[in-house]
């Protein structure tokens, strides 16, 4: 039996997390410049 | 053959892992983003206890429905006096509630302030004549039946900052720079963010209104004729008689040596009101001497949401002003 999550897909999975929660962050900001205006990057971390 | 599709069956059970955790993430960050108050903004909020004080809710000012107010009171009543820190609602002049504002005026009962959120006519389909100038008039209204109230429940006011956020920034700015002689009480500081202090086309630029077009002209007079509460036209722009027509809802105007003092939080990029008008009551208030501090959030809006650190700090001089202009004894 094989395993199912190798060191390569745990890794693929933490870049994954990374990825969903620094574009959780950023799409909230992004709504909220659309909304009342700001920068994209700058000021709060995204 | 069956090895391999084992094999394409634990690839693509590890794809849909990957997208329910990226979905999972994502959406926790993004309500994380939304719900966590800052470290350092947390001391300017508090778990209301009712040890803390009391709030007297919906107290009438007028005849309009939406003429009340709510009075927080501290717990502590054996003071000789009280200050009073007035707190406006936002909504651009046609929406909000004293309510969205609790949170503010639980902190502040909590620091020793009697603390009061005040309903005005919002401008809307019963009222659409409200504006900018009627609202002013209905908070310059209710500030004696306020002290009174507070009075009454043996809270003796003897002095009064006043302030607010957007719309009720506009309106805190113009009670206390063009009211203030008028008041039941000395009015000693305001503080607001984001709040309009004028109305000239050129500072509009985030509704276009500093183009030379007729169009944008136009615009800029139909728009500020409906906050103002005059017919401006826009022949009128640059002339005194403009000035003259602006000057009840534009606390830019009523600046002057004798000028309370004045915190003031503004960002760059808001699309809602101009950033170019406070930095021209920003210059206002530094020709006349008055004392004041001003923010600017470089990389925020309307909501200054994204410079929580020079937010901290605009809170931390309001509460510098506070501790001079309004000492809790």
């Amino acid at each position: 039996m094989s395993i199912f999550f190798t060191k390569k897909r745990i890794i693929i999975l933490a870049i994954i997390i990374i990825c969903g929660i620094l574009l959780g962050r950023f799409a909230i900001r992004l709504v909220m410049n659309v909304m009342l205006g700001g920068t994209a990057f700058g000021g709060n971390f995204l | 053959m069956m090895k391999e599709k084992k094999k394409g069956n634990k690839r693509g059970l590890f794809v849909l892992l990957c997208i329910g955790v990226f979905m999972i993430s994502f959406v926790s960050s993004a309500i994380f983003k939304m719900t966590y108050t800052p470290s350092e903004l947390k001391k300017y909020s508090v778990e209301w206890k009712d040890e803390m004080g009391s709030i007297y809710t919906d107290i009438s000012y007028g005849d309009e429905e939406s003429n009340k107010f709510d009075l927080y009171v501290p717990a502590d009543n054996s003071k000789k006096a009280y200050g009073l820190v007035v707190y406006l609602h936002a909504g651009g002049f046609t929406t909000g509630d004293k309510a969205d504002d609790v949170k503010m005026l639980q902190w502040l009962c909590s620091k020793g302030y009697v603390a009061v959120g005040i309903n005005y006519t919002l401008c809307d389909d019963e009222h659409p004549t409200a504006n900018a100038y009627t609202q002013s008039i209905d908070i310059k209204n209710a500030m004696p039946v306020v002290v009174e109230e507070a009075r009454k429940l043996g809270y003796s006011i003897d002095k009064m900052a006043i302030s607010g956020g957007s719309a009720g920034g506009c309106l805190a700015l113009l009670y206390a720079y063009r009211d203030k002689d008028e008041a039941p009480v000395p009015v000693t500081m305001v503080f607001e963010a984001v709040g309009p202090s004028s109305f000239y086309p050129e500072d509009w630029s985030n509704y276009g209104f500093n183009q030379d077009t007729d169009e944008a002209k136009e615009g800029a007079a139909s728009l500020f004729s409906i906050m103002v509460g005059n017919e401006l036209t826009t022949d009128m722009f640059g002339t005194k008689e403009y000035d003259e027509a602006i000057k009840d809802t534009s606390a830019l105007l009523w600046v002057d040596e004798k000028t309370v003092p004045t915190v003031m939080a503004y960002g760059r990029y808001d699309t809602m009101q101009p950033y170019l008008g406070s930095v021209r009551l920003n210059k206002a208030l530094e020709e006349n001497g008055v004392e004041h501090e001003y923010f600017v959030m470089e990389h925020s809006g309307h909501g200054l949401q994204n410079d929580n650190k020079i937010y901290a700090e605009y809170m931390e001089a309001v509460e510098e002003y506070l501790a001079k202009y309004l000492p809790v004894k």
